[in-house]
């Protein structure tokens, strides 16, 4: 765990060593090619002013309301699924059609439909959430050995009793699995949402935050809000789904 | 052992990008490519692909017109040396030019009538604005926010009074956002956006450019970066008279253009001639309001300087005149 950290270190110190050293060599123009002094200098800046905390604010908490409201509806959805084969049916359905679809893809009519705003936002993060997510669900419930449900019988468990002791902790490495898909794509999903739906002039998100930096002609604040970008990508796939793995199911013993 | 190849790699790939981006200077040179934008304020452009302006000129001389869909990527695509002529209005054009891009102004294109079009009926004035009512324009840094924004200087003393409340949607879906009346209270339209919605029955103008800016201006310029200016001489005088002569043909002969653009612009011939006409739809190379764009977008730091030579701004060879002209434009301004 420690020498991935450190090879990343290692790789990433190099890599912004040729990066500066290109950029100071002069072969690219300042204005497409900026320097990592320039980037840091607005990076630094608009953390300072509390713009781009204010827009971090935003698509965190978008995600957040977009990722909580997709997992209940997912569970809703595999747990129907679960119990009624009509339902299995229509679910089934429902996520063919819908799984494939980039949320981009339904722009127009979600601008329509919903507007511009946060909503639009949400939706696109719901769409690309709910389907994989109440996939991964179903397959895990389906997958789960008789011998389990053959217990709950013996011990005359009701149907909530079995959902809440036996089918959601007995598939739980579908389910974190599921939510890794669901962030990864959700946080994709998200950021060119903001930026195409070009949200409200103060309040649209870091994908807002770039496309700003962009019309401002700004390079450095582009790259700025790419790098916040990352990291929180890498902060949240690193820290938080890796402790929440080995809280969960690595203690349990249900992941090898 | 491994690490000696991956490094081996990186620099091959870089080595590569540099090659790649050589290349494409060098193909630039024997043609000359123009970015076109969809809008009326834009015809005399589209005369010179109609008519083939260009090719009159120089028979060998290859002409790419590329499509497209905003000031930003048009900005984008010749700081990477695609574009070499693109049409623009003014204030995005300073905004690079302040940053440093290498550009600079060919000649005035066309003056224009602007609107901010409303769909409420509770809403007459700029100080019926509640702060929910969204108010549509293509992108922050646009002239249709910097006029707003100079109305709300010299109605409430407030440039960003309404930034809070501005959404960033192309012409063609703020029309269509306005006509349905959802999410969007107001849209600061261009023509034919702007003819379209004043023909709708409970959509009205409550602001026109003229006024927020108080006097005339430009509309849209002709830009070029100062490498195809200095590299490619006379393909830069070709075009500049190939863009007079359009400019003037639309000028003295609306009806004979109207003709001619109307399949291009997918109208009737008689609605292309009334649009081509409308009060206030002016067809010249001169530059109006340079001036006073500079002197608002560097009090509002929009811009970092606040003072311009017109050499820095406008090319030598111009359609445009000389100072004299744009010093004509900006006193008529003050008026």
């Amino acid at each position: 765990m420690k020498s991935k950290y450190k090879q990343r270190f290692f790789w990433g110190i190099l890599l912004a060593f040729i990066w500066q050293l290109t950029a100071v060599s002069g072969i690219f123009s300042e204005l497409i090619f900026p320097g990592l002094d320039q980037i840091s200098i607005v990076l630094f800046k608009s953390l300072q002013d509390g713009t781009l905390i204010k827009q971090i604010a935003f698509s965190l908490s978008v995600i957040a309301q977009g990722l909580f409201l997709a997992t209940i509806m997912a569970l809703l959805f595999a747990l129907t699924a679960y119990f009624s084969s009509t339902a299995a049916g229509l679910i089934d359905t429902l996520t063919a059609l819908a799984h494939p679809l980039p949320g981009i893809a339904l722009m127009p009519l979600i601008l329509i439909w919903f507007g511009s705003g946060r909503m639009a936002i949400l939706i696109v993060i719901i769409h690309s959430v709910l389907w994989p997510l109440s996939l991964n669900l179903s397959t895990g419930f389906n997958s789960i050995p008789d011998i389990y449900t053959l217990i709950a019988k013996n011990y005359r468990l009701n149907k909530f009793e079995f959902m809440y002791k036996i089918l959601i902790p007995a598939s739980l490495p579908y389910f974190i699995s599921g939510l890794k898909i669901a962030w990864a794509r959700s946080w994709r999903a998200l950021i060119s949402a903001e930026m195409l739906f070009g949200a409200i002039n103060s309040l649209g998100g870091l994908g807002w935050y770039i496309f700003q930096r962009r019309v401002f002609f700004d390079l450095p604040g582009v790259f700025a809000g790419i790098i916040v970008i990352i990291m929180i990508g890498i902060v949240v796939e690193d820290f938080i789904f890796a402790k929440l793995e080995n809280k969960t199911v690595k203690k349990w013993g249900g992941l090898k | 052992m491994k690490k000696y190849i991956t490094i081996i790699i990186i620099f091959l790939s870089v080595l590569l990008l540099i090659s790649g981006c050589a290349n494409n200077e060098e193909a630039s040179q024997q043609k000359i490519t123009i970015a076109e934008q969809y809008g009326l304020a834009y015809a005399p452009v589209q005369l010179i692909k109609e008519l083939n302006f260009l090719k009159a000129a120089d028979p060998d001389l290859e002409v790419e017109w590329k499509q497209l869909s905003n000031t930003t990527s048009i900005r984008e695509s010749m700081l990477a040396g695609e574009v070499d002529i693109a049409f623009m209005a003014i204030p995005p054009f300073l905004i690079a030019r302040d940053k440093g891009m290498g550009w600079k102004i060919i000649s005035g294109l066309s003056e224009s009538p602007l609107g901010l079009m409303t769909n409420r009926e509770d809403i007459n004035s700029l100080a019926d604005f509640k702060t929910d009512s969204k108010i549509a324009l293509p992108q922050p840094g646009s002239i249709q926010h910097i006029l707003l924004s100079m109305a709300a200087e010299r109605e409430f003393g407030e440039v960003d009074r309404f930034d809070e409340q501005l959404l960033t949607m192309s012409h063609p879906d703020a029309m269509n956002a306005l006509l349905a009346g959802r999410e969007v209270s107001a849209h600061f339209a261009s023509p034919p956006y702007l003819f379209l919605e004043s023909r709708e029955e409970g959509i009205k103008k409550i602001l026109s450019g003229r006024e927020a800016f108080g006097g005339d201006f430009t509309f849209i310029v002709g830009v070029s970066t100062e490498q195809f200016y200095e590299e490619q001489p006379q393909n830069y005088s070709n075009f500049l008279e190939a863009l007079g002569k359009a400019i003037e043909f639309i000028d003295q002969k609306p009806d004979e253009a109207a003709e001619i653009l109307a399949d291009n612009y997918n109208l009737e011939p008689s609605e292309m001639r009334d649009y081509l006409s409308w009060s206030r739809m002016k067809f010249t190379s001169k530059i109006k309001g340079l001036d006073k764009f500079i002197d608002f977008m560097a009090a509002e730091s929009y811009l970092e300087k606040n003072s311009y030579q017109y050499s820095e701004l406008v090319f030598e060879e111009n359609l445009a005149g000389e100072k004299a002209i744009l010093e004509e434009g900006a006193s008529q301004n003050e008026e």
